[in-house]
């Protein structure tokens, strides 16, 4: 199977023709929580220069570093949220993610305990879901997120299936 | 044995026997239960208490003295009347599905049912002080998430040997009104071994020097540090102590109801794992047992890690199969719990030479293998360790790369079991050969979880919990009234009615 002229990026490589990928809106959902954490950081910056005798030099260096620090994690999260795929085979889900850590789930169908949809009020806002797959295993850790919620229900309703024609018990 | 057997240090206070069940056929627990709650919080509380007062740098009087003795006194009045509600207030039965069920709480009330179908495993432990009244607490687990699990105390011994009996046989599907099952003693851990194996792991001396530095810095500081005793919960050396105490003649008896562990110095315990149970294997040897070729053995067993969730000095971190034994005893155990493999013979494939550049210790030990039953991987120089997983009971793989491990181009292959002791990975493999690894043992699971015989035991139950359901496959006799996976000639089901109608056509022609 393994062929020998692949390079190392193909260890996490779709199974088939290529990942399901999720929405573009997950890294625009994770963009506005930056951009709250960095409001709420830089109102504290400014706050700081309200003190008398405070030197303005370690504010505007601060800033600047926030900006640095903003600019990067914008690109990371555009990278980040376009790691995410899925791909769904006859026995097993597969799942990927990450850019600097990357991982690769494989969840037999059999071994799933539940399904669970979550979205939070951002990604609510967005339209997104997040869809977590939960085992008997604390590890497995197989979560999509970034889905609509139409996409989501479909692909619960898939896996539960699934599931259940496939359970094993523990 | 029966739990006919006398407890050298028990006063004969309590009369044995069973607490007469109520018009509905509810029992409740040992009347003595609210007086055991009230009192056994004494070490801790005399102990936490003095440490308070020399903080506080009280004087010693009779003044100081009294005022302890009478906290002591309320608090335990207060605990035994609280105890005493709650003794009222629950009760526990077996339903009409066959199933345990458990009300309980005076405030807010819960109603518990434990599928026994999915029995993870049964304790019997008796803490000292209920000991000293003859008396024991029954734990019974489910698989489950979270919190399933429930917690009997107290009863007699003989009463809840009797129930952990009728919880086993309910769950095989058996009659439940017959005899304990005959066991068959394997193995003893003499004390003196277990000494030694304690004194032999870096561990202890690490614990004592920190005993000796805290020791020293409040002798120094006056006491001041004596603070740090409070947040890691006493002298450190002490856990070395709690674990000789804990494993203090371990046996490991096997019997057709599953393997049986006993043990405890203070606290007995008595655990039953039934067949096809256990999830994980693994194999622990610290430097210094090398020469001696001992060995540890821990299990993963569903539903246990809640367990860590206990109450005060009940936490179990890893589940213990064998505290130390010689490598051929340690085989000849799990030959028992994983039947048909030999671990022996099972080729194992190094990691790559460039894994150095990553593991600079343990690279050469790093490796895994694999035949038709589990996968195992091997890790770990100092302490080495060998996990075993069955192909039946993997529950998910995983591939990992950190940027240090994709710059040797390697990546790390992960067998997920339940939350336990037991971690099952392949370090540092060729990034390549990691994926394909996990694809097969994906693939490998596959094929076990179709072809698994060990859920019989559940299927079985299954069918006895089925009688009024509408569609019962193929009716078995399930009264014989034989325990034990092998000798149950029955369909092979899963543990839902659904799950019977393989599709010949899903499985990928590899």
């Amino acid at each position: 199977m393994a062929d020998q002229t692949r390079t190392i990026d193909d260890a996490f490589a779709p199974p088939g023709v290529s990942w399901t990928r999720v929405s573009p809106k997950l890294a625009t959902a994770y963009r506005i929580s930056l951009c709250a954490v960095a409001l709420l950081v830089l109102v504290g910056i400014v706050a700081l220069t309200f003190i008398p005798d405070y030197p303005d030099v370690i504010s505007v260096i601060a800033g600047g570093v926030l900006l640095v620090v903003v600019v990067w994690l914008w690109w990371l999260i555009g990278r980040r949220t376009g790691s995410w795929g899925y791909a769904e085979r006859e026995d097993d889900l597969l799942v990927t993610s990450g850019i600097m850590f990357r991982r690769l789930v494989i969840v037999p169908y059999g071994r799933m305990q539940l399904v669970d949809l979550n979205a939070g009020p951002i990604h609510r806002w967005l339209g997104i879901t997040t869809v977590q797959l939960h085992t008997a295993a604390a590890t497995t850790d197989a979560s999509i997120p970034g889905l609509t919620p139409p996409v989501a229900a479909d692909l619960r309703d898939r896996l539960a299936r699934r599931g259940e024609q496939r359970s094993a018990g523990l | 044995m029966s739990g006919g057997e006398r407890d050298p240090i028990a006063f004969e206070v309590v009369k044995p026997g069973r607490s007469a069940p109520d018009e509905h056929g509810r029992r409740r627990v040992h009347p003595w239960t609210p007086f055991i709650e009230g009192v056994r919080w004494w070490p801790g509380g005399v102990v936490a208490g003095v440490t308070l007062a020399a903080q506080l740098d009280v004087k010693v009087g009779t003044g100081a003295i009294l005022v302890g003795l009478a906290g002591l006194v309320g608090v335990t009045l207060l605990g035994m009347a609280w105890g005493f509600l709650g003794w009222q207030r629950r009760t526990f039965w077996f339903d009409e599905d066959g199933d345990l069920r458990v009300d309980s709480g005076v405030l807010s009330r819960n109603e518990r049912r434990l599928q026994l179908s999915r029995l993870q495993s049964v304790d019997v432990l008796q803490p000292l002080i209920a000991r000293f009244a003859g008396l024991a607490e029954v734990r019974v687990e489910v698989a489950g998430a979270g919190d399933s699990k429930i917690n009997l105390q107290f009863l007699t011994l003989r009463e809840a040997n009797e129930l952990r009996n009728e919880i086993i046989a309910r769950s095989a599907g058996v009659r439940h009104d017959v005899a304990e099952a005959p066991e068959n003693v394997l193995v003893t851990v003499p004390p003196g071994d277990l000494v030694i194996s304690l004194l032999l792991r870096a561990e202890t001396w690490l614990l004592l020097a920190a005993s000796i530095l805290l020791l020293a810095t409040t002798l120094w500081t006056n006491g001041v540090s004596g603070i740090g005793f409070l947040l890691v919960g006493g002298i450190p050396v002490f856990q070395v102590f709690t674990q000789f105490t804990r494993y203090y003649d371990f046996t490991v008896a096997e019997s057709p109801d599953g393997l049986r562990l006993r043990h405890g110095l203070l606290q007995k315990t008595r655990q039953t794992v039934p067949p096809g149970r256990v999830q994980a294997v693994g194999f622990v040897q610290p430097f210094l047992w090398r020469k001696r070729g001992w060995v540890r053995v821990r299990l993963n067993v569903a539903g246990a890690s809640s367990s860590t969730q206990g109450s005060g000095n009940e936490t179990y971190t890893e589940n213990v199969l064998l505290p130390v034994a010689p490598w051929p005893v340690a085989l000849a155990i799990v030959a028992r719990v994983l039947p048909g493999v030999d671990l022996q013979s099972i080729p194992t494939i190094p990691a790559p030479d460039r894994s150095r550049r990553r593991a600079w210790i343990q690279w050469r030990q790093l490796a895994v293998g694999w035949d038709d039953q589990v996968f195992i991987t091997r890790g770990g120089r100092i302490t080495e360790r060998w996990d075993v997983v069955p192909h039946a009971r993997t529950q998910s793989v995983r591939v990992t790369q950190g940027p240090w491990q994709r710059s040797l181009g390697l990546a790390s292959m992960h067998v997920d079991s339940t939350p336990g002791a037991v971690k099952i990975t392949g370090h540092h493999r060729d990034a390549d050969e990691a994926r394909r690894l996990a694809q097969e043992q994906a693939d490998r699971a596959s094929v076990a979880r179709a072809g698994d015989r060990s859920l019989r035991w559940v299927a079985q139950q299954h069918l006895a919990g089925q009688q009024t359901g509408a569609a019962t496959p193929s009716a078995a006799p399930h009264d014989g009234g034989i325990l034990g996976p092998q000798a149950s000639e029955i369909a092979d089901l899963g543990p839902t009615p659904s799950a019977v109608e393989p599709d010949p056509g899903e499985r990928p022609e590899a």
